[in-house]
């Protein structure tokens, strides 16, 4: 089933002598359980893909239809309520795992619930269901600064998981870890799309970290090319 | 999830130290409350303790608190027989520096009619009021004088027969009572060496155009008159035309008449405006201040927390979270010191060396407004954590 369709999205920053076009006629398309790899050299137009894909940054030109509904058309967003989208079904995962400080990790993955009204011994439950799934349960009360970086980010991926999203969008996950944790990273990534079903893209300049994924796209001067 | 206060438990100590701060400026806001209602009601306590139906005083002159008036002593007896009065009694009021005890002491001093006449203390706490006609008086308590005690104020000694608690001088110092004649002696009591030269300065000008033996039997007569008071305070009789009294006191002995109210007025009006204005002015500058100092904090809490804000925003919290989030953080700092401040100044105002008067809707309107400045205080934060970008979350 498609989780995310683009066609023909093209963005521009500037106008005139000034114009850049990050990203010119991109297509798209993601189905449940597709594990994506977005590779590129820096300044190639993966972050601003990544942006447009997580509806922060309004395309230029292109269509974005999203678990069947049309989020952007071809000339403007089709007045959807774009951060509901976000947070009911989209998790992400970043470079530098960005856990809130001033939660423990056990409130940072309920934090996602609460923001869609899930509360109490149900919400409680699935949180303890997910540090488990991470296996870090007995770290469960402890602040971020008190983890390590792999622990860190395996909180940070509970949370992306929170809300069961359709699609995941991980922006260089495995950056601030050493080979070994990353690739635990990514093994858990690969599980995740299988098991949850959920549509993960994967933005990273590691080949070494993307064995085994369904797809692999290259991303030079804005223009994505399909690897494999 | 109360995402405020755990950011707060996180930053405890300098959130506690922040209220600590800030609750100190909200203390001195609300000691000037105090001191305001203190200023006024030690300016106005012994004009309502005394509460005469009028008060007599010079021509045109706002006395005998607010300006100074004097007039001869005999005067009242010219007011007493005018229709409408029952009684009318001569007073005197004056403030002197003088060795009480080891300690120079600031006071001041009425002197009334002691059999009778009005203006005397209403309430004697400890002792009797005075009952003989020199040499004993009634003091208020903030003196440190004991009943029994022996104080010298000029020539004579006079024992303390009664401790009063209630009229105070309007600059908050204690009120000494004694009986006109000896509130007069103590007040015109001079030198004996400058009533010689005075009397021989008189009589050498008098022998220019005088002879001897005539200016020496003038001399008595010319010597000045401390028979001197400084307003008569009038009671009426039942029925008494208030107005009708005045208008007659002021048309025929030529002198101007006020009612305790009207003394009241001028003394707001006058001698109290001045402080009242400098303390009213203190008090919105401390909460200027204090708003200032709590949006800084906001603002600063805020810079810190940016980049979990726009994961917040990345991961679709809405706005309404991210408002709760400052706001909760600015009303909880605001309420703290708020609390703090009223806290310490409730049980440290008795010892300010001026009198603070602690009054409830002071506290509640001075909570409003610093609830008001504590919102206000988040606009800053707010506007920061609003215009953040989700996109600040991405990247290292």
């Amino acid at each position: 089933m498609e989780v995310l369709r683009i066609e023909g999205l093209t963005k521009v920053f500037g106008s005139g002598r000034l114009e850049v076009r990050a990203l010119e006629d991109i297509n798209l398309s993601v189905a449940a359980g597709d594990l994506v790899a977005l590779l590129g050299p820096s300044g190639s137009g993966k972050t601003t893909l990544l942006l447009c894909t997580s509806l922060i940054l309004e395309p230029t030109l292109g269509k974005i239809v999203f678990d069947g509904e049309t989020i952007h058309q071809q000339n403007g967003w089709a007045g959807i309520d774009i951060r509901r989208i976000r947070r009911e079904k989209m998790g992400f995962i970043f470079q530098s795992h960005n856990l809130i400080p001033f939660l423990t990790a056990r409130q940072n993955v309920l934090f996602p619930l609460s923001l869609v009204d899930k509360k109490g011994e149900a919400a409680e439950a699935r949180v303890m269901e997910l540090l488990e799934y991470m296996e870090i349960t007995e770290r469960a009360d402890y602040l971020p600064a008190l983890l390590s970086g792999g622990e860190q980010q395996r909180v940070a991926i509970a949370r992306a998981l929170a809300n069961n999203p359709r699609l995941i969008l991980a922006d260089e996950p495995t950056a601030s870890l050493d080979t070994v944790r990353g690739k635990k990273v990514m093994e858990l990534l690969k599980k995740i799309a299988k098991e949850n079903q959920s549509a993960v893209i994967v933005v990273t300049h590691d080949v070494r970290m993307i064995e085994g994924f369904d797809y692999v796209y290259y991303l030079k001067d804005g223009h994505l090319n399909h690897e494999h | 999830m109360d995402l405020a206060v755990y950011d707060l438990k996180l930053h405890k100590g300098r959130f506690i130290a922040t209220v600590i701060g800030v609750g100190l400026l909200f203390t001195i806001v609300l000691a000037m409350n105090g001191l305001y209602r203190g200023n006024i009601h030690e300016g106005l306590a012994v004009i309502k303790a005394t509460n005469p139906d009028l008060w007599v005083v010079e021509r045109q002159r706002g006395g005998p608190f607010n300006e100074t008036s004097t007039m001869p002593e005999f005067y009242h007896y010219s007011v007493k027989a005018i229709p409408g009065v029952e009684e009318a009694s001569p007073f005197i009021f004056y403030t002197v520096e003088r060795q009480v005890g080891d300690k120079s002491r600031h006071f001041s001093i009425i002197g009334y009619d002691v059999f009778g006449g009005l203006g005397g203390p209403q309430q004697i706490h400890a002792g009797r009021n005075i009952a003989r006609a020199h040499y004993e008086m009634v003091a208020h308590e903030k003196l440190g004088v004991k009943l029994g005690d022996q104080v010298p104020l000029g020539l004579h000694t006079y024992t303390v027969v009664g401790l009063t608690r209630e009229a105070i001088s309007p600059d908050g110092e204690p009120i000494v009572y004694l009986s006109l004649p000896d509130a007069q002696e103590v007040l015109f009591q001079r030198d004996n060496e400058e009533i010689r030269n005075q009397r021989e300065r008189l009589f050498r000008s008098l022998t220019r155009s005088l002879p001897r033996q005539t200016a020496e039997k003038l001399l008595p007569s010319l010597q000045a008159d401390t028979h001197i008071i400084n307003a008569i305070l009038v009671r009426l009789g039942p029925g008494a035309n208030r107005a009708a009294v005045a208008r007659h006191i002021e048309n025929w002995l030529y002198f101007s008449t006020f009612t305790t109210a009207e003394e009241i007025q001028l003394m707001l009006k006058g001698r109290l405006a001045g402080m009242t204005k400098q303390l009213l002015l203190f008090r919105t500058l401390l909460l200027i201040v204090s708003v200032v100092i709590i949006s800084l904090v906001i603002y600063t809490f805020t810079m810190e927390k940016i980049r979990s804000i726009a994961v917040m925003k990345l991961i679709g919290a809405p706005n309404l979270t991210i408002v709760r989030l400052v706001m909760e953080q600015s009303m909880l700092l605001t309420l703290g010191a708020f609390l703090f401040g009223l806290i310490l100044i409730h049980n440290t105002y008795h010892l300010f060396p001026k009198t603070l008067v602690l009054v409830a809707d002071d506290d509640l309107v001075t909570f409003i407004v610093a609830l008001f400045g504590g919102i206000l205080a988040s606009i800053l934060g707010l506007w920061q954590a609003l215009k953040t970008q989700p996109a600040m979350a991405l990247g290292g």
